[in-house]
């Protein structure tokens, strides 16, 4: 699943024949002159400046601004580029034109096993959620379109009558083109709202998430995908994704800040249970991490040496299942590497390594980090006969 | 029985490298269970009219590669699955091509990174043709003792330790690759193995889900009992929650479901597999999965350390109640035992081997090169250069520093000598034509012999011939040379002479003359070279005579002096080579003005006398 920025988002809506406000992306404040002059609605309109980022609380954290004449924005935007959140820094503000409503309204288009739900509400915002049972929704089957008639039908039992209602259809099967055709996972615009000057619904804002999977096939996708928790990607993230999206197999890196055990297990599956062990018996985990598809083992070295890095991490668990086909001996000599070059800058002080792994070449892997003992780390070893998540009722002391 | 992979499924694998690497990890189990390979064809268009070749047990089996998968079931009427090792980009369409094959009735997925619009549209396939599709990013389907699809069980002893060659009375239904083999041999430990296990693949919407094999287990009197393994995200373990609820059912259900430390962490935060998501209104969570299969009567232990004693359990109330009876377990040394590799049986001790040939001066088997037991990465940053790894390589010790610094003299100053040399002609005449480098400096190589450059070994022979035999008379050398020999190697050059001397000699011999080294064939030579420049100034002491001397007197072997001037000069010669591809240097043709036609003149072609 992939989250897109807003920006990109009202261009694909565009593409497909929703209108959205005028909006525009910048990095910079000196850029707003020029724009201005070539786009009028920057003098005639009302206009809000966003922060351009991954960030849940914008509003809370201001960086959103509303009601602004040109001067105005170039004083948000100003104000918004030199602002840094949990140390990231916010590279690009989108300046969008005011749209003057009365209404809001809801639409969205999920997809489900067997197709897609189109869900509408004739009220938006804040209000949806509290009134989540009457938003009436209705499915397309796989394969299939949606057809203006059930839209109609769905925009009847939405509330909605009349030449509002004929619009709602209409606006609801773009986005249904939109999100068959880009591969869409769900598209959620909210509010969705009638602009009082020309009386046409305008997408306001809207959570898009599109299947990176597909990317593929979408050669106009010149957008890269945000993150989908609240904040932007740090560094070490990014760095580990880049890496990832170009190896055999996969290597993932979340970071979790004032946790306090790191993960590094292998498999998609067993990676989860590792983490609900550590929650279970109270502890923190300081990361989620996951390399799995036998995997290069410098990718894993690298994988290693952030994970290592994580601050203020009392264990690592180097936890696994019996794998089908991930080589143990390779990836545990990435492992080994990434612990070297961590020890050797001074990380690890204090760190206990909890180790327990099946799979091919399993005897060779395990006996290679046993080794380490005799490099004056902090490790134990254990094979397939200990249970895969004793090593976290250990490193825990429960 | 068992179900979906069984002793009638007949195999064709879908896809290149990685399809061959799964039929070689089936080849293994058909080895341990002692049955005929299964996999009968390949589908591969690049490669299609040949064979792939996979050991089962001591043989190659020879498998057809197709170019189409009707191709392949034309020719093998018995296949009836087909595993998907194709790229995400082509493996929808290769999975719906299968479903409409008549022949085809199973068919396995492992393609990871499959869009969820494409496996949506497998689910409607599947359903509308009736076939069964595991997948997409499945690890495979093992039914113990009768049929492997895929590399699910992993490497061969762990098909051993888990107990994979007979079966047991659990079948195992996973996302997860990874923990469908952990399960198998957890089942292993605490109860008696299993009957299949399936991997169902993490993605959001697998297109067989867990009530379509609830219902196959159902049916199937091996099976006693199932594991589930479940994750957050989607609503298949509800649903398998209802199904077991639904009715009275035979067997017993134990699930479990990881994702519960989702709710310690910020929202949205995606963990482990593509389907492990929660919904945006909090439907999927692991709590709630875990609930629904508690409530429809299943076993969910709170914790995977408690899976294996709950397994135990429902495993001895199987047993008091006679419906599992116990599986004959066979020692692992009974077992068929994987053929080793050669290599395997020499580190063993288990095999005597007449090795071809002896080597004693490098060896790169470990991590790093290592010359005459010294790590190249060692030597360099010891400081040691060029001329210690010669002396390593040639002469199987580190040269002193004073002979380093001449092996690097000499190197230096018989790098080149210009472009019309032999040797230097013959790589430019080459590079002109268009051959390439190592080519082209080959045919610079071939010019080495006796009259240029390769005087050196020669001059060494016979100088170190005269000190010994002749140590005080040079004229009774110089008149055995003439009689046996002719001219003396390494005496002689064509235009520098006593007036006119060779400066590189000058510069070997002051170094060695003020670093005071012991140079009993240098000195010998210079006396011969005494007696020949007083009969005629141009027979001084040449390069190649200077450079032989030396050598010898450093210990270096006869066979090896002719290497200084090679090594040397190929500098030289790859130098020539490229410059002449920067100049876009144009093909040499000889001028008939250079060639001297000593020809017989035109003349009739005489009558080919007729027999």
């Amino acid at each position: 699943m992939a989250k897109l920025l807003e920006g990109p988002a009202m261009g694909l809506f565009q593409k497909w024949g929703m209108r959205t406000p005028h909006h525009l992306v910048i990095s910079g404040v000196e850029q707003l002159e020029t724009l201005a002059a070539a786009n009028p609605w920057m003098k005639d309109c009302k206009m809000v400046a966003k922060a351009h980022e991954a960030l849940g609380g914008r509003f809370k954290l201001g960086l959103v601004k509303v009601g602004l004449d040109l001067e105005g924005v170039k004083k948000a935007t100003k104000e918004i580029l030199v602002r840094e959140v949990e140390g990231m820094k916010i590279n690009q503000v989108i300046v969008a034109e005011m749209i003057d409503h009365d209404e809001e309204y809801y639409l969205a288009v999920k997809s489900v096993r067997d197709g897609a739900e189109i869900l509408m509400a004739k009220f938006g915002g804040i209000e949806v959620e509290s009134n989540w049972d009457k938003v009436v929704r209705t499915t397309v089957p796989v394969g299939e379109k949606s057809s203006n008639k059930q839209l109609i039908e769905l925009a009847e039992k939405a509330g909605f009558s009349g030449p509002l209602a004929e619009k709602m259809a209409a606006f609801a099967h773009s986005l249904f083109d939109c999100y068959d055709n880009e591969d869409g996972q769900y598209i959620e615009i909210n509010p969705l709202v009638a602009d009082k000057k020309t009386k046409e619904l305008v997408a306001l804002d809207a959570v898009t998430l599109l299947d990176g999977d597909a990317r593929f096939r979408h050669a106009d996708w010149n957008f890269t995908f945000a993150s989908e928790f609240g904040r932007a990607y740090t560094e070490s993230e990014r760095q580990i994704m880049e890496i990832d999206s170009r190896v055999k197999g996969s290597v993932k890196l979340i970071e979790i800040p004032g946790g306090e055990v790191a993960l590094l297990p292998a498999g998609g599956g067993a990676s989860v249970f590792y983490s609900d062990a550590v929650i279970r018996l109270g502890g923190s985990i300081a990361n989620y991490s996951e390399y799995s598809g036998d995997p290069p083992g410098w990718a894993v070295e690298a994988l290693t040496e952030k994970v290592c890095g994580l601050p203020g991490i009392k264990n690592i668990i180097v936890g696994g299942a019996i794998a089908n086909f991930t080589d143990v001996k390779v990836t545990f000599q990435g492992i080994i590497a990434g612990f070297r070059k961590a020890k050797a800058e001074g990380k690890l002080n204090g760190v206990k390594i909890w180790v327990r792994r099946g799979g091919p070449n399993e005897a060779i892997g395990l006996a290679a980090m046993r080794e380490l003992k005799n490099e004056g780390f902090d490790i134990e070893v254990f094979d397939r006969y200990t249970p895969l998540t004793d090593i976290v009722n250990m490193a825990l002391g429960k | 029985m068992s179900i979906i992979a069984n002793e009638n499924t007949r195999v064709v694998i879908l896809g290149g490298q990685a399809g061959i690497n799964a039929a070689k990890r089936m080849g293994e189990f058909c080895h341990l269970v002692q049955k005929p390979f299964y996999v009968e064809a390949f589908v591969y268009p690049p490669d299609a009219g040949k064979t792939a070749d996979i050991q089962v047990g001591g043989q190659m089996v020879a498998v057809p590669i197709y170019k189409t998968l009707d191709d392949a079931t034309k020719s093998h009427p018995a296949v009836n699955t087909a595993l998907i090792y194709i790229g995400a980009n082509r493996a929808a369409q290769a999975a719906i091509e299968a479903m409409d094959n008549k022949n085809i009735t199973s068919i396995s997925m492992i393609t990871e990174g499959v869009p969820e619009r494409d496996a949506k549209l497998m689910i409607k396939k599947a359903k509308d043709t009736g076939k069964a599709l595991n997948g997409p990013s499945a690890i495979g389907i093992m039914s113990a003792g009768k049929c492997r699809l895929g590399v699910i069980g992993g490497e061969y002893n762990n098909l051993i330790l888990s107990k994979l060659y007979r079966p047991g009375s659990f079948g195992v239904l996973t996302k997860s690759g990874g923990l469908s083999n952990e399960i198998m041999w957890i089942i292993s430990q605490f109860a008696d193995g299993i009957s299949t296990a399936i991997g169902i693949g993490g993605d959001a919407y697998p297109v067989s889900d867990f009530v379509t094999y609830l219902e196959m287990f159902e049916k199937d009197p091996e099976t006693k009992a199932v594991v589930i393994v479940g994750e957050m995200g989607g609503n298949l373990e509800e649903a398998a929650a209802v199904w077991y609820g639904a009715k009275p059912r035979r067997i017993k259900l134990i699930g479990i479901v990881a994702g519960f430390c989702q709710e310690a962490l910020p929202k949205g935060m995606k963990f482990g597999h593509a389907g492990a998501k929660e919904g945006a209104h909090g439907e999927g969570s692991a709590r709630g999965k875990a609930d629904a299969l508690k409530k429809a009567g299943a076993i969910v232990p709170d914790t995977f350390g408690a899976l294996g004693p709950a397994i135990k359990k429902v495993y001895e109330d199987l047993k008091a109640t006679g419906q599992a009876v116990k599986a004959v377990d066979v020692a692992p040394s009974e077992l068929p035992q994987l053929p080793r590799k050669v290599e395997e049986y020499v580190k063993a001790g288990e095999v005597v081997v007449e090795p071809l040939f002896k080597s004693t001066i490098s060896d790169d088997r470990g991590d790093e090169p290592l010359y005459c037991g010294y790590a190249a990465s060692e030597l360099i940053n010891e400081g040691y250069d060029i001329p210690h790894i010669i002396g390593l390589l040639w002469n199987k010790r580190l040269p002193t520093p004073k002979e380093a610094e001449l092996i690097k003299r000499i190197i230096m100053l018989s790098a080149d000598h210009g472009p019309s040399v032999s040797g230097a002609f013959g790589t430019i005449l080459a590079a002109c034509a268009g051959i390439n480098l190592p080519q082209a400096v080959a045919a610079g190589m071939i010019m080495i012999g006796p009259r240029f450059g390769g005087a050196v070994t020669d001059a060494a022979i016979w100088f170190d011939y005269g000190l010994k035999n002749f140590p005080n008379d040079i004229p009774g050398f110089l008149t055995y040379m003439k009689k046996e020999v002719g001219p003396v190697p390494g005496i002689g050059h064509r235009v520098k002479s006593l007036r006119n001397p060779d400066k590189r000699v000058q510069e070997i011999i002051s170094f060695v003359r003020k670093e005071k080294l012991t140079t009993p064939h240098l000195d010998y030579a210079l006396r011969v070279a005494e007696v020949t420049t007083a009969k005629k100034d141009t027979l001084i002491l040449n390069v190649d005579g200077t450079i032989g001397c030396v050598l010898l007197d450093m210990g270096y072997p006869v066979e090896s002096l002719n290497g200084f001037f090679m090594l040397a000069r190929t500098i030289g010669f790859i130098g020539h080579w490229i410059d002449q591809k920067r100049n876009n240097g144009r093909l040499i043709r000889m001028f008939n003005y250079l060639v001297n036609f000593a020809v017989t003149p035109k003349r009739p072609v005489p009558k080919l006398e007729k027999k």
